[in-house]
C-alpha cells in the first residue's frame, strides 16, 4: 500500500534528523505506511535536498549539527508553500514546538511515538489536520492573556486569535476531544481540526523583517 | 565633690554671673530710660493763660493761694472747697471764644464763671476716676465775659482717702487751649482705651487657648487677669454720693488682685510649680472687696491704698524678680521681655507712690495704668513666641518623624525583600528536594532497569516497555512543574493524552467524562508535587488495568461534588477487567506488584490529602480518588 496525494504520486518526505537510531526509526515507521522518504543527518544537506525538489512533508528536528531546525523551517515555508512542516521533538516540550510554529510549522511529532502514530500524524497533516498538544494548547492560551510582566519564551502574536479558537484550545487544554469540544461550542465536529489549522497558520510569523525580529527575540539569531 | 565637678559648678556660676550682670544693667538703663520718657512726655501746657492765684475757702476760713494745691483729706463730700480767682478778658473784637482748661484735678471740679456753672466734671464717668489723669475743657459762652476782670470760682470735690489736687487752672482763647487739652486727652483718656481694646482681645484669645488647651492653667489664669483688667477699665465708677452698687465700686479697686494672677501666670508660664503660699498674693485684694461689701466707701478706698497699692508693687517686684531668675536660669526671650516690661510698669510705680506722698513734685500724673501696657505688649509677645516656638517644634518633630517613618519604610522593603528572597530560595530548595525525590523514584529506577537489561542482553519489549516508562515519567515530572493556576483540568488534560498514547498499542479505550461543567474546583494553593502525586496515583491505576486486569475499556470521571460543606473534587478509573483480589484489610494480596501499587497509591494520596477509595471484583476495578478541599502546604505524610 503506497499512500498518495490527490494527483496521486506518491507522498515524498523530507526527514532532517541528526542521531541514526531515530532516524532509522521515524524512517521504518513511514516507509512501512508508503511514504518516500529521503533523509538528511545536517541543514547543509536538508539544504541539498530541498533543492532537488519540494517534499509534500518536511520533518525536522531543531537542533542541528549545523544550524537550527527553525531556519529551515523559514526557508522551506518561503520557497515552498505547499510543504507540510512538522517538527520532530523529543519531549514534546512547548517553547521548541512554539517556535517552530512562528516560522512556518504546521506541526509537531514525538519521537518516541508508537510507529502507527508517526504514521496517521503524518497523514492528517497531509489531510489538513494539525495536532496539537494540551500543554501547547495552554502555552498558546496563556499568551492570549495579558498579564503585566510577559511569561519567558517565544513571543506570540496572539491578537489575531478569535474568541472561539481560544474556546477550542482550552477545551484541548482540560484534555477535551475535538468531538467535545465540538459538543460544548456546537461545532460540526470536523471544522475543529480545521479551527487548529487556522490557529497555526494565524501565530505564524509572515513578513521576513517580522520574522527576522521574532528571530532576533527568540535569540535564534545574532545580530 | 572632685575637682573637676567643683571646677564646673564654678564655671556655670560664674557664666550665669556674666548673663545677670548684663542683664541688671540693663534694667537699670531701662529704669533711666523710663524716668526721661515720662519727663519728655509731661504735657505742656499754654503758660500764658496760666490763672494761679485763687484765694481759698475751706473749712469756714479763706487765704490764698498758688495753683497747684492741695487740699485737706476729706471724706465727706459737704461743703467742698472753693477756689476763687479771676482773670482778664481782653475782646479782641475777633469774637474769639475763650474756654476754661483744667489739665489736672481730684477728684472732681464744678467751674463756674461769674456766677454761672459752666462745667462740672462728675457728669463725664471717667473723669472721677483718680487713676485717669482726665483733664476738662469747658467753653464760656460769649454772653458770660465782660471786658476787663472776670470771676472764677472752682469748688473741688474730694473723696479721700487722697488729699484733694488742683492744678493750675488756664482760662483764655479756645484755639490756644485745646492743643494741650487734645494731647492729655490723647495720652490719659484715648490710649488707655486702646490699651484696654488690646487687653480685651488678648482676653480672648487667651481665654480660647484656655478652652482648647485645660492642661494648662497658664492661659486660664492671664485670661482671669486680662478679663479682670478690662471690666475695671470700661465700668462706669459710681460718683459720689451716689449711693450705686457697691461690687462695682470694689471691682474699680481689683488692681492687687489682677497683679496677683499676672504673677501666677508668669510661675505658670515659666514651667514652675506655682507654691501653695503664694494663694497669700490675693488676701489684700479679696480683703478689699469684702470691706467694701461690708461697710461700702470710703473704707475700700481706704484699703485699697493701704493693702491695694503696696500689693501692685510687690507683685511687681515679685515679677521682676522672677523674670530675672528666669533670665538667669534659662534666658529666653519670653523671660527677658516680661522682665524688662516689669521694670517699666515698677519704675512708674515707684514714680506715682512718690507722687501720692508728694515727695516728687509733679502734677499728681499717675503713670502706672498706662506703663502696663508695657506688660502687656510682654505678656503678647511671649505668647506669641512660646506659640511660633512650638509651632517650629512641631514643624521639626514632624518631619523628624516623616524621616524616621521614610527610614522604617527602607527598612521594612530591605527585610521584606530579603524574607521575599529566603522565602523563594526556600521555595526553590524545596521544590528541588521533590523534584529529585520523584524523578529518583521514578526516572533513575527506570534507567537503571534500562542498564540491567541491556547488560544482561535482553532485546525488545522489555527494554522498550522500561524506556518508554521513564521517558513518559520524564514528561510527568516536565508538565507538572508548568504553572497551571490552580486548575487540575489543565494536568489531566496532559496526563489523558500520554494515557490515550499509553492504551492505543493496548487496544484499550479510554471513556473521558467530565461530569460537570466545570470539571473539577480551583486550586490557588495547588502546587506541582500535588500534582505529581496526583497524576501517578491516575497513571499507576491505569497501568493496573492493562498489565493485570485484562481491561477493554478505562472510563475517566471527573467531577465537582458537593455533600454540603463545600466543593471538592473527585476523580475515578474504572476498567471492566478482572480485578483482583484484596486482602482483609483492604491491600491488595497477591501480585506483589500490583500490592505495591496500591500501597503506592495510597501514600501519595495521604500526601496531599487526598482520600483514596479501591474496590475491586470479577467485574472490574474503581478507584475513587477524592480530592481535598484545600491541599496540603506541607508534605503531610513524610517521605
Amino acid at each position: 500500500m503506497t499512500d498518495q496525494d490527490e494527483t496521486g504520486e506518491a507522498i515524498t518526505i523530507l526527514l532532517v534528523e541528526d542521531d541514526a537510531p531515530t532516524c532509522w526509526r521515524l524512517q521504518d515507521a513511514l516507509t512501512k505506511a508508503g511514504y518516500e522518504v529521503r533523509t538528511a543527518g545536517t541543514l547543509g544537506e536538508a539544504r541539498s535536498g530541498l533543492a532537488a525538489g519540494a517534499p509534500r512533508v518536511l520533518l525536522t528536528d531543531l537542533r542541528l549539527p549545523d544550524g537550527h531546525g527553525v531556519e529551515l523551517i523559514r526557508e522551506t515555508r518561503q520557497r515552498f508553500p505547499n510543504t507540510e512542516i512538522m517538527v520532530i521533538s523529543a519531549l514534546g516540550d512547548e517553547e521548541s514546538v512554539i517556535s517552530a510554529i512562528t516560522v512556518g510549522a504546521t506541526g509537531y511529532l514525538l519521537k518516541d511515538a508508537f510507529p502507527t502514530d508517526i504514521a496517521t500524524t503524518v497523514r492528517d497533516l497531509v489531510a489538513g489536520h494539525s495536532p496539537i498538544s494540551a500543554s501547547i494548547a495552554r502555552f498558546i492560551v496563556r499568551r492570549t492573556q495579558n498579564s503585566a510582566e510577559p511569561p519567558p519564551g517565544p513571543a506570540l502574536n496572539t491578537a489575531k486569535l478569535t474568541p472561539r479558537e481560544i474556546d477550542i484550545l482550552w477545551g484541548i487544554a482540560k484534555g477535551f476531544s475535538y468531538a467535545e469540544i465540538a459538543g460544548h461550542l456546537g461545532l460540526s465536529r470536523q471544522t475543529v481540526p480545521g479551527h487548529i489549522k487556522n490557529i497555526y497558520r494565524k501565530l505564524e510569523v509572515h513578513t521576513r523583517s517580522e520574522a527576522v525580529f521574532e528571530a532576533v527575540q527568540q535569540g535564534l539569531i545574532k545580530l | 565633690m572632685s575637682e573637676i565637678a567643683a571646677k564646673a559648678v564654678t564655671t556655670r556660676q560664674k557664666q550665669r554671673l556674666a548673663r545677670i550682670v548684663p542683664y541688671l544693667l540693663l534694667q537699670a538703663l531701662i529704669v533711666i530710660a523710663s524716668l526721661l520718657g515720662l519727663r519728655l512726655l509731661e504735657p505742656r501746657d499754654p503758660d500764658d493763660f496760666a490763672v494761679s492765684e485763687f484765694s481759698l475757702r475751706e473749712a469756714g476760713t479763706t487765704r490764698p493761694v498758688t495753683l497747684p494745691d492741695f487740699t485737706a483729706s476729706r471724706y465727706s463730700l459737704a461743703d467742698p472747697p472753693l477756689y476763687s480767682g479771676s482773670f482778664v478778658f481782653r475782646a479782641d473784637g475777633a469774637g474769639t471764644t475763650w474756654s476754661v482748661f483744667l489739665p489736672r484735678f481730684s477728684n472732681g471740679v464744678e467751674v463756674a464763671i461769674n456766677g454761672v456753672t459752666i462745667l462740672d466734671s462728675r457728669r463725664d464717668p471717667t473723669a472721677n476716676r483718680p487713676d485717669r489723669n482726665t483733664p476738662e475743657i469747658a467753653m464760656i459762652p460769649a454772653s458770660l465775659l465782660r471786658k476787663g476782670s472776670n470771676d472764677i470760682s472752682v469748688r473741688l470735690f474730694v473723696w479721700g482717702p487722697l488729699r484733694g489736687f488742683l492744678d493750675t487752672v488756664y482760662v483764655g482763647p479756645d484755639a490756644a487751649l485745646r492743643p494741650a487739652f487734645e494731647t492729655r486727652t490723647l495720652l490719659f483718656v484715648t490710649l488707655p482705651v486702646v490699651f484696654s481694646a488690646w487687653q480685651s482681645i488678648l482676653a480672648v484669645i487667651l481665654a480660647i487657648m484656655w478652652l482648647m488647651r485645660r492642661h494648662e492653667p497658664v492661659y486660664g489664669v492671664l485670661a482671669a487677669a486680662m478679663v479682670l483688667g478690662v471690666v475695671q477699665a470700661f465700668i462706669t465708677p459710681p460718683v459720689p454720693p451716689a449711693a450705686s452698687s457697691r461690687l462695682v465700686g470694689v471691682l474699680l479697686s481689683s488692681a492687687p488682685i489682677e497683679s496677683a494672677l499676672i504673677v501666677a501666670s508668669a510661675v505658670l508660664f515659666l514651667g514652675w510649680r506655682w507654691p501653695r503660699y503664694g494663694v497669700l498674693l490675693f488676701v489684700p485684694g479679696l480683703i478689699v472687696i469684702a470691706g467694701g461689701l461690708i461697710a461700702g466707701p470710703p473704707l475700700p478706698r481706704i484699703l485699697f491704698l493701704l493693702l491695694g497699692i503696696p500689693t501692685v508693687g510687690f507683685c511687681l517686684v515679685l515679677m521682676a524678680g522672677i523674670a530675672a531668675y528666669a533670665v538667669f536660669r534659662r534666658q529666653d526671650v519670653a523671660s527677658f521681655a516680661l522682665g524688662c516690661a516689669a521694670t517699666v510698669v515698677l519704675t512708674c510705680w515707684v514714680h506715682d507712690i512718690l507722687s501720692v506722698f508728694e515727695i516728687m513734685p509733679n502734677e499728681r500724673t499717675f503713670v502706672s495704668r498706662l506703663s502696663y501696657s508695657a506688660l502687656l505688649i510682654a505678656i503678647g509677645a511671649g505668647l506669641t513666641w512660646r506659640f511660633a516656638r512650638a509651632l517650629n517644634q512641631v514643624d521639626s518633630f514632624a518631619g523628624q518623624l516623616v524621616a524616621r517613618v521614610r527610614e522604617a519604610e527602607e527598612r521594612l522593603k530591605a527585610s521584606f525583600a530579603r524574607e521575599e528572597a529566603r522565602a523563594r530560595a526556600a521555595a526553590l530548595a524545596n521544590e528541588r528536594t521533590r523534584l529529585m525525590r520523584d524523578l529518583h523514584d521514578g526516572l533513575g529506577g527506570q534507567l537503571i532497569s534500562i542498564v540491567a537489561l541491556s547488560e544482561r542482553g535482553h532485546e525488545g519489549a522489555t527494554i522498550t516497555d522500561a524506556a518508554r516508562a521513564a521517558l513518559k515519567d520524564l514528561r510527568l515530572v516536565i508538565d507538572s512543574m508548568d504553572d497551571i493556576g490552580g486548575d487540575l483540568m489543565l494536568a489531566l488534560g496532559s496526563w489523558r493524552e500520554r494515557a490515550v498514547m499509553q492504551l492505543r498499542p493496548h487496544d484499550i479505550a479510554l471513556d473521558w467524562r467530565v461530569a460537570t461543567p466545570q470539571g473539577l474546583p480551583l486550586h490557588p494553593e495547588l502546587r506541582p508535587w500535588h500534582v505529581i502525586q496526583i497524576v501517578r496515583i491516575l497513571d499507576e491505576a491505569v497501568t493496573n488495568a492493562v498489565k493485570h486486569a485484562d481491561a477493554r475499556h478505562i472510563t475517566v470521571t471527573v467531577e465537582t461534588r458537593n455533600d454540603g460543606q463545600g466543593p471538592y473534587g473527585a476523580i475515578s478509573v474504572a476498567d471492566d477487567g478482572r480485578g483482583f483480589a484484596l486482602g482483609e484489610d483492604g491491600e491488595a494480596a497477591g501480585a506483589s506488584q500490583t500490592a505495591r501499587g496500591v500501597r503506592n497509591m495510597r501514600s501519595r494520596a495521604r500526601r496531599c490529602g487526598a482520600v483514596l477509595e479501591l474496590s475491586t471484583d470479577e467485574s472490574g476495578t474503581r478507584v475513587r480518588l477524592q480530592l481535598p478541599q484545600i491541599f496540603p502546604d506541607s508534605d503531610a505524610a513524610g517521605g
